[in-house]
């Protein structure tokens, strides 16, 4: 158990997505384990013992995004409600504790709303989540709570402005120091097309972890394949992009057997794309000013409510396509690949980024930077235009 | 003004019968389900299966009747003549959902009919009818004779003759199996229940509910299991098979080995192709995970088609429905009817033949010949046989089709599991092998002791709200927890829901505890100690080290709060409980 506590603290540490050195870990089996700075490992283990749950993270982000939409919701408002994929999915709402109800046993009051949900903010603490099968599980709803706040946070600044104390300083060094070029140069990507089953598996792997190790998504939050002949190589349903070894399935395209019914949920979409592009290579991620520029849309008036399930139209990012979906039998996989074809890339709305190859990964990873470039300029030529318009 | 929650007591030794309001304090404390049967056997738990005063409770969940996905379901509980545990089972089809509309949310039965009898119930009462006429019929014979009364729970020939693997059959196909209370039911010569109603089940804060409801269908929609185009809503449970396979965990020959080469015959896809199965199941239910010819027959479960399959050695895909549709219409368990004859083929020198299988089902069912041995179990014909080790069960319960050896959090779950040798308690496969909600490394013993204890509790709620496990493919107790707090208007957390499934299961171990169940019950057959599984194509099966097993076993006694040996530590729990 100890050393998954430090994989995981390892994990958050290279993703960023904590305050270097704040993440406090628990895990209990017979006996309880925690591990971090005195606070929050303290913190985690008593929140932890008070549910009936595997593990427990309790971290400062690496941002304060978190933090300021607090401020930002209604006085009474005890929840958010980030509208990407993710959240939709699977939180639903992330439960906001402020400072007045940590005031007597934050463990307390934090294990309470844990009790409902998989992760809670809690003002000048950060993020607490909770694992109830695995430490892992901790590790993936810190991640989503941090991934969703970013989201949220990046779309609220655009529409609000910055309204806190020291906001626009904290926001110009995320501009400005914490966020890094993006970029696939110095990557080394095997030429395709690939046919030997092992240079596949191989080089999924090093796609997988390159997607992370590049920053461009976090580890959990993606899929990838490659298809050879009549079967697609897919990665497995929850499985991290950066820790692919053992975790892909070879699924026949005639189904004439269910092994790859662990299978990553897109599956069927990756299908499809296939059949549309007669490409070679798909990578799927949710890079973050992707996920939040899908979710722009500038249509007054419009009649649809669900627009990340209903929405009819295509828009374009730039060159990029953008289509409403929601993930596994959900419409996705009849969405993207019509639209994927000639751009060899789209996004689907509040979700993320499909990019094929047509004969190996290079060529889907380089297209994946390239959006999020994009999408990233263009969030920052908006902010910028818009602090233009009301300094 | 909440809505009176009403029990039926069928007393069926004077004929009378007598409706009573369960206690709202007592449904907040055990929801439904399994939690208010185990609840209600409380007082007479030590009594004897074949007690004509121990009871048998059907009792549906709250969520049944109300549109929550998977929840027409309801549990039969009382005590196995197989196990000699407490004993539940969860079933599906369309009775839960017509006893609900009948106004009432459980029966209770008890006592013994001096003659065959049917208790048909509508919502304006109900009847004792006599039964002479359809004593010996087979289940699809009584469920035809009965087809206008509604949903028909019902024994076949197994139950009357007290075959402690004989199911009660819904009229639509789904079996309250495994533990033998069909012969419960033939003790007390009640041949069936029928129950017809309509009347509609209130929704408290119907915005709550939808809000629940849409997010569990999002949530089965990003499962791969449950919708993807491999999964159980396209092609069955036997969408295992091949997984089962490559995993190399696929009960072969009693277990001695854990591949089998053939399996692909009765694979999803095979069961398609020969049979163009259509989608079918519960009332109501989205997933529609069962799978009917087109000729309308039952199609198996995974669990049948690799038992009477692998288990068996054979590889005649019609031979396996066959059997399937022989124990359905016996009203038999297939996992146990399987079992038995694989523990008693490997003990002759020779596992059956498809064409022998046939005639062997009916035998046990009407006790003929070497059936009225093998209706006993797989544990007490190899003890009779003088092979004890061969009979591959926990607490006489046989196994199911997930070699423990394959995954170990599954080794310590049949151990713990309060019914026996069952799959359904902690259902560790969820993430040992299909990777939900997260996945666990199956070979390895750590951290499953916790694993184990919290999914125990966790489908202990599920049984009593009462929903589907394959809902928990994709959805958790977070999204249930919501649809209950629609339902009633009293928030309920998962946190909270999982603490009345920690009271029920210690509940049904403290019945065992005081019927004589010790720590040498909570065991696995040598053979997975002692013999390796079949490894190959990079994957080593070796057999479990005993040490660590035991290991686990005491850690997760510990987390249980119980005594190393696995005994309570005072006399007074069911005392300190509502
Ligand atoms: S998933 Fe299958 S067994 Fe479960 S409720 Fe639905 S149809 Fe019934």
């Amino acid at each position: 158990m100890r050393s998954l506590m430090a994989k995981y603290a390892g994990k958050l540490h290279r993703d960023r997505s904590i305050a270097r050195g704040r993440v406090g870990i628990a895990a209990q089996d017979d006996v309880m384990l925690s591990d971090g700075p005195p606070d929050l490992s303290r913190l985690a283990a008593d929140v932890l013992s008070r549910l009936s749950c595997l593990g427990v993270v309790a971290a400062s982000p690496s941002l304060p995004f978190a933090e300021y939409l607090l401020p930002r919701a209604n006085a009474g408002a005890e929840a958010i409600v980030p509208l990407d994929t993710e959240t939709r999915t699977f939180l639903h709402d992330i439960p906001i504790l402020r400072r007045e109800k940590l005031a007597g046993d934050p463990a307390a009051a934090i294990a309470a709303l844990l009790s409902n949900r998989k992760g809670v903010i809690a003002e000048g603490v950060g993020i607490v989540a909770s694992g109830p099968v695995t430490l892992e599980q901790a590790y993936i709803h810190y991640s989503s709570v941090f991934h969703a706040c970013y989201v949220k946070y990046l779309l609220d600044a655009l529409r609000d402005g910055f309204l806190l104390p020291g906001e626009t300083e904290a926001f110009r060094n995320f501009r400005e120091t914490f966020l890094r070029p993006l970029t696939a140069e110095g990557l080394s990507f095997r030429a395709g097309p690939l046919d030997d089953p092992e240079e596949v598996l191989s080089e999924i792997r090093a796609a997988g972890r390159y997607t992370v190790e590049r920053g461009l998504v976090d580890s959990f939050f993606g899929n990838i394949s490659y298809r050879v002949g009549g079967t697609i190589f897919i990665s497995q349903t929850a499985a991290s992009l950066d820790e692919l070894a053992g975790c892909v399935d070879p699924v026949p395209t005639d189904n004439r057997s269910t092994t790859g019914i662990t299978a990553s949920s897109e599956l069927l979409a990756h299908r499809r794309i296939y059949e549309a592009t007669g490409a070679r290579a798909i990578l799927h991620g949710h890079p973050k000013f992707a996920v939040a520029m899908s979710m722009l849309c500038e249509k007054k008036d419009c009649p649809v409510k669900d627009c990340w399930r209903d929405c009819p139209d295509i828009r374009m990012l730039g060159d990029t396509p953008v289509v409403a979906g929601e993930i596994g039998a959900g419409g996705l996989a009849a969405r993207v690949p019509p639209v994927i074809r000639g751009p060899g890339k789209a996004i689907v709305y509040g979700h993320g980024v499909f990019a094929i190859g047509r004969d190996g990964f290079g060529e889907a990873f380089r297209s994946m930077v390239g959006v999020e470039n994009r999408c990233r300029d263009e969030y920052f030529r908006r902010l910028d235009a818009r602090m233009r318009r009301t300094p | 003004m909440p809505l009176r929650q009403i029990m039926l007591v069928a007393d069926l030794s004077s004929g009378r019968m007598r409706r009573e309001e369960i206690p709202p304090e007592l449904l907040r404390a055990y929801l439904g389900g399994r939690g208010l049967g185990v609840r209600l056997l409380r007082g007479r738990h030590t009594l004897s299966p074949f007690d004509p005063e121990m009871p048998v409770v059907f009792a549906v969940g709250p969520l049944c009747g109300t549109p929550a996905p998977t929840s027409a379901r309801l549990s039969v509980v009382s005590r196995s003549p197989l196990t000699g545990t407490v004993y539940d089972c969860s079933a599906g089809g369309r009775f839960a959902w017509r006893l609900r509309a009948t106004g009432l949310i459980a029966i209770l039965v008890e006592g013994r009919s001096p003659r065959p009898v049917v208790l048909a119930i509508t919502p304006a009462g109900q009847e004792l009818l006599p039964a002479d006429g359809l004593w010996t019929k087979d289940v699809g014979a009584t469920v035809g004779a009965l087809s206008g009364r509604g949903s028909v729970a019902a024994i076949g020939p197994a139950g009357e003759n007290g075959v402690l693997f004989s199911n009660i059959m819904m009229g639509e196909g789904n079996a309250v199996g495994r533990g033998g209370l069909g012969a419960v039911l033939g003790r007390k010569n009640l041949k069936a229940v029928t129950v017809d109603g309509n009347l509609p089940v209130p929704v408290a804060d119907r915005g709550r509910f939808d809000r629940a409801r849409a997010d569990v269908m999002r949530l089965f929609r990003a499962s791969p299991v449950i919708f993807g185009e491999l999964g159980i809503s396209e092609y069955g449970t036997p969408a295992l098979v091949d997984l089962m396979r490559q995993r190399r965990m696929a009960p072969t020959e009693n277990f001695r080995r854990t591949v089998f080469e053939d399996s692909s015959a009765y694979s999803g896809p095979a069961i398609r192709a020969a049979y163009g199965a259509k989608k079918v199941g519960c009332y109501g239910c989205p997933i529609q995970c069962k799978k009917s010819g087109a000729d309308g027959r039952h199609l198996p479960e995974y669990e049948t088609v690799s038992h009477f399959g692998a288990l068996n050695g054979i590889t005649d895909l019609h031979a396996i429905v066959r059997s399937n549709d022989a124990c359905n219409g016996l009203g038999m368990d297939t996992i146990s009817a399987a079992a038995t004859l694989s523990a008693w083929g490997e003990a002759r020198g020779r596992f059956p033949s498809p064409e022998e299988i046939g005639a062997l089902l009916s035998d046990i069912a009407h006790r003929r010949g070497e059936g009225n041995l093998l209706a006993e179990g797989s544990r007490r014909v190899a003890e009779a046989l003088g092979k004890p080790g061969l009979s591959m069960s926990v607490k006489s319960l046989e196994l199911p089709a997930y070699d423990p050896r394959g995954a170990y959090g599954m080794a310590l779950a049949y151990a713990t599991s309060n019914r026996g040798g069952c799959h359904l308690r902690a259902y560790p496969i969820s993430h040992e092998i299909l990777r939900k909600p997260v996945a666990s490394d199956r070979f390895s013993f750590s951290g499953k002791a916790r694993m184990i204890k919290i999914a125990e509790d966790t489908n202990a709620a599920v049984d009593s709200l009462v929903a589907c496990k394959f809902a928990f493919f994709g959805a958790s107790l977070e999204e249930y927890a919501e649809l209950l707090s629609g339902v009633t208007g009293d928030p309920r957390s998962p946190q909270g829901l999982k603490e009345i499934g920690e009271r029920i299961w210690l509940t049904e171990r403290f019945y065992n505890a005081r019927n004589g169940f010790t720590r040498a019950d909570d065991d696995l057959p040598a053979r997975f100690f002692t013999e390796a599984g079949t490894s190959g194509e990079g994957i080593d099966v070796p057999p479990i080290d005993r040490a660590r097993f035991g290991e686990e076993l005491t850690r997760y006694y510990r987390i249980r709060g119980l005594r190393d040996d696995g005994s309570f530590p005072d006399d007074g729990f069911l005392g300190r409980q509502p």
